[in-house]
Parts: structure tokens; sequence; C-alpha cells
């Protein structure tokens, strides 16, 4: 149909456009037409539900009650003067870092380890990624018993380089340490595969020429090595902020955000605000704030970025 | 071990370090497997037993003869909605990223960087108006509560768009000539030559999915309707103080699953990492 409307050199108009559309009219159809399901998607369940957490937030909605008044800021100001949230956010930060600091060290040292031309190097790669694809569930089930004061098996370990039992999850200052060491064993797995591939992109001839140049191994790691690999580590390091600051499964099921609160991160704030005591608008107002932090927090990693590449 | 013309001083440091951080990932796992192999009596003992003296599968049956564990329902609960959730995923994001990659409509570009602004957004912002959704679907406790929401993937559209712009364009004429349309070019051009980077997206989602626990702890609330992380976490709950073995026994048997998973597709797990930037989580 399309073809004979060309052949006569006219373009159909208005319905009859429609009807048999010239190829440029059939692609932004088609186009529409593959894109709908995924625009129809997140519609609902992203842009609306975006929106509607913003307008949530401004509500005094508890679950049960039937029409919730609209309280403007007083949500907001009311987080923002609750102690146990800034906690919740300072352990988060706490751990986020130390987290960040101890997948990439641990990462980078397994990385290179794999990459040297050693027995068994493939067979370690595959090996040392397996705690990643464990479950927040099977992990926070074994680690809640390793990290046990009584009878865990990290004290007796400990024991043998003469450390005395030490009640990892009953001590308020402990507690976000040993939750980080258990993420750490969790998930160093991912920067090490990121750092292999950064490191099998560094070209051979550089370390040749340090080599002749008699540079010894610590030299060619510090000026060819690391250098080569910033941008790899600045990937794991703002991913990994990002993707630590949401911490909920670790504190949820190993130290159940305790002693006391002092495992409470800002995610099992949320949780606690929306799903045990049902305040929804209080909720929606933890979640913006969270996100602005984010915001902010990725913002500033860019901003060190931008600024260290320039010289 | 023979060590071949590899000389062995160069590389002490190297062996030393890989033992050393293999026992660090082995240990914690071997001790769950072995003392899920205890008594109960065994467990709570100071000194801790490493080595069960009398191993027994105790445990195991518990953990399939209590009322309240049904590991069964919630490995069914969690493949039947990780299967799911992934093929809405792909079947959701695939055509849509062909579209990005390879259509041309206003609004293309503005559109996609629209989107990938949207990627800064952390997920807690929709977590409460999609329960509330949730709700009112009366979708709580149900498959489609753990399917739907989060199938429109940005990431993965952003990622499967990047591989779909490589396939060479002249491919895409052949097939026109050969009479293709729209549909035709996408199913037989495209995709089979980006297999690769939609197999590996399928994966990261299966395993993320799969080992999600927030959203499922907020819309499931029935024995039977909770997945596996989701039930584990509760047996925790209950079983922790008087039955440690049995918890140590839901750990091991909740990972023999995705262990086999990975075993079956390490190759492709391991370059599907470096593929997407994503790591299963």
């Amino acid at each position: 149909m399309a073809s004979i409307a060309q052949k006569r050199g006219t373009k159909p108009t208005g319905f009859r456009r429609l009807l048999s559309p010239d190829l440029k009219t059939r692609e932004v159809i088609a186009a529409y037409i593959f894109l709908s399901p995924f625009l129809i998607f997140f519609t609902i369940f992203f842009i609306r539900a975006t929106i509607a957490s913003v307008g949530y937030s401004f509500l005094d909605w508890r679950l049960l009650r039937p029409s919730p008044p609209y309280i403007g800021l007083e949500n907001y100001a009311e987080l923002f003067n609750d102690h146990i949230w800034w906690d919740s956010v300072w352990h988060t930060f706490y751990f986020a870092i130390m987290t960040v600091l101890g997948t990439t060290i641990v990462g980078l040292a397994a990385a290179l380890a794999v990459t040297r031309p050693v027995r068994g190097a493939g067979f370690m790669r595959v090996f040392l990624y397996i705690p990643q694809i464990l479950s927040a569930g099977a992990m926070g089930l074994i680690w809640n018993w390793l990290l046990s004061g009584q009878f865990g098996v990290i004290n007796y370990v400990l024991s043998f380089v003469g450390i005395r039992p030490v009640n990892w999850l009953g001590d308020p200052n402990l507690v976000i340490p040993a939750l980080s060491l258990a993420t750490i064993w969790w998930t160093f797995g991912f920067p090490m595969l990121i750092f292999i591939a950064g490191l099998q992109g560094i070209p051979g001839h550089l370390y040749e020429a340090a080599k002749i140049d008699g540079a010894n191994g610590w030299q060619a790691f510090r000026y060819i090595t690391l250098p080569l690999l910033r941008p790899t580590i600045l990937f794991i390091m703002v991913t990994g902020v990002i993707a630590h600051f949401q911490v909920f499964g670790q504190p949820y099921l190993i130290s159940g955000g305790g002693p006391g609160r002092s495992s409470w991160t800002a995610v099992i704030y949320l949780y606690n605000q929306a799903w045990v005591a049902f305040r929804m608008g209080y909720g929606a107002a933890v979640a913006m704030t969270i996100a602005i932090i984010m915001a902010v927090i990725t913002a500033f990693q860019f901003l060190v970025i931008s600024r260290r590449v320039e010289y | 071990m023979s060590l071949g013309k590899i000389s062995l001083p160069n590389y002490l440091g190297t062996y030393i370090f890989l033992i050393a951080i293999g026992i660090l990932v082995l240990f914690p796992l071997s001790i769950a497997v072995s003392q899920s192999f205890m008594t109960n009596q065994e467990v709570n003992r100071w000194p801790p037993k490493i080595i069960p003296t009398e191993p027994t599968i105790e445990s195991y049956r518990a953990l399939f003869t209590q009322q309240d564990i049904r590991l069964d329902l919630w490995l069914r609960n969690s493949l039947i909605a990780t299967i799911g959730h992934t093929a809405a995923v792909l079947v959701i994001c695939t055509p849509a990223a062909y579209a990005f990659a390879r259509l041309q409509f206003p609004g293309n570009k503005i559109l996609f960087s629209l989107l990938l602004v949207t990627i800064m957004i952390p997920g807690q912002v929709t977590l409460i108006p999609n329960y509330m959704l949730m709700r009112d679907l009366k979708w709580l406790d149900s498959y489609n509560a753990l399917i739907f929401p989060g199938a429109a993937n940005v990431f993965g559209v952003f990622l499967l768009r990047q591989f779909f712009m490589q396939v060479p364009r002249e491919l895409e004429e052949a097939a026109v000539l050969d009479g293709c349309g729209y549909l035709g070019r996408f199913w037989h051009v495209i995709l089979p030559l980006s297999t690769n980077a939609v197999t590996a997206l399928g994966i990261f989602v299966f395993l993320g999915h799969f080992n999600d626990l927030f959203w499922p702890i907020i819309v499931t609330s029935t024995l039977a309707t909770r997945t596996l992380p989701v039930g584990l976490s509760i047996m925790q709950s209950s079983y922790a103080g008087q039955y440690r073995p049995m918890i140590l026994a839901g750990a091991v048997v909740s990972t023999l699953p995705v262990l086999i998973v990975y075993i079956i597709f390490q190759r492709r797990i391991i370059q599907g990492v470096t593929l997407t930037g994503m790591g299963g989580r």
C-alpha cells in the first residue's frame, strides 16, 4: 500500500497516512510499539511511584488511618530532629566506607594474584567468586553463627593468636566492623573480577620497559599498575558506596539491628518506620532523604574524580 | 604438585597468598556444612568442634519435617517468582533497547537520557508507593507482586542498547532486502547476534532476584507465600536459640540450587560480570 502512494509521488495525508504510512512513519510506529511494554511498566512502577512518594512524604499517613492529613514538611522536620535517624545514617556511612575500602583492597590483591602465571589461577577466579552468589539469607545465617560471642568459630580462631573472645554482635562498637567484615568476605568477588579485566587491559610492554629501567615489583605496581587502574578503582568505589549505603540484609539477619540500635542503618530505619510502625508518610520522607543523601554522595564523588583527572 | 617451568621462588608469595585467601573463603562455608551434621549439644560447646564426632542428618530431617518450615514451598515460590521476573525483564527490555539502539523516532535521545538520569534514584524511593499499589490491587502474597514491579529494568535497557548498537547495520539491511519487517530484524538478526549480552543480563537478573530480601519481606506475609531468603530469615528468628544445626542446614540446602547454577554457568557468569558490570546482586 505504501509503495503505491510512493509511486504516485504524493504522500497520503491524515487518516489515510496512518493506514498506509511511509517508511519514516512506519519506523516511528514500530519504535513506539517496541517501547510500549517498557514505558507502561516504567510509568506505573517508577514514575508514578516516585511522584507518589514525594506526595506521601507531606502526609501524616499511618496505614490504618483512612484520610491522611497534609502536614507540609513536618515529617522532614521530625526526621531531622531524630537522633536515631542520624545515628543510623552514621552507622551506614561507617559501614559503607569500611566495606568499600575492604572489598577494593582484597579484590585488587586477589586480582593481582590470579593474573600471575601461577597454577590454578583459573580455578581460583571461579572459586573466590563463590561467596558472592550466596543469598543475603544464607550468608546472614552463617555469619550470625560464626560471629557468636559464646560459641562462635571466629573467636575460636582468634584465640590461637592470643585474642580473648570478643562479643562481636553484643558490643555497640564492634557490631558495624563485624558486619563489614562479613560483607567484605561476601562481596569482594565482584571487584576482583572487574580488576582482573582492568589488569588485562594494561599493555605488557610497559612492564618490560620498567624492568629494563631496573624497576622492582613494587615500583612497577606503584607507577604502572595503580595509575592505569585508577578508572577501575574509581568505578569500584563509586558503585560500591552506592550499593553498600543501601545495606539491609546483613544488619537485619546477623545483628537484628542490635545491640540496642547500634547497627540500625538508613534502610533498617526506613523498614522500621514503614513496616513495623506503619507510618507510610514518614517512611516516604525517609526514602526521599536517603535519595538526597545518595545524590550528594554521588555528586561529591564525581567532583573528586574530575578534580583528580585534571593534573 | 609439579611446578614445571614456573620458578617457585618468584611466585612463592603468590601461592601463599592464594592458599590463605582460599582458606578464608572456604572456612565459613565448610564450618556451616560441617556443623549442620552435628547435634545441638555438639554445636553449643567451647572450644567449638570443627568436625562432627558422629555425623548425623537429624537437622536435615528436622528441616523437612517441621510444620513451620516449608523449604519446598519457599523454593517453589522463589523459582516461579524469579523465572517469571527474569522473563518479564527480558521481554520488556529487549524490544525497548532495540528501539533505542536502531529506530529513529522523535524523542529517542531525550527519552534515553531521561532514563539514564533515573538510574541515580535509589530503589527505596518507590518502595512505599509500590507496596500500597500491591495492597490496592490485592497482589500482596501473590506471584504478581514478586514478578512485575521492577520489570522495567533501566539498567538492562541501557546495557542491551550498547550491545545492539554494535551489530553491523549491513546485516539488518540484508534482512530488509529479504523482506524482514522490524520484528523480523529484531528477532532474526539483532537477538541471535547478542545472545551473550542477553544471557548475561538474564543470569544476573535471575541471581539478584532469587537472592532479594527486602521486597519479598514486605509483600509476603504467610508461611506458604514466602520466598527462600525470607523463609530462612524467619527460620532464624524462631529457631536460632534452640536448634542451630538446623539453621545451618537451611543455609546449606538453600544455597545448593544457586551453587549448581553457578557451576553450570561459571564461565558465562565470570565473563558476564565484566561484560555487564553486574555482580549478581
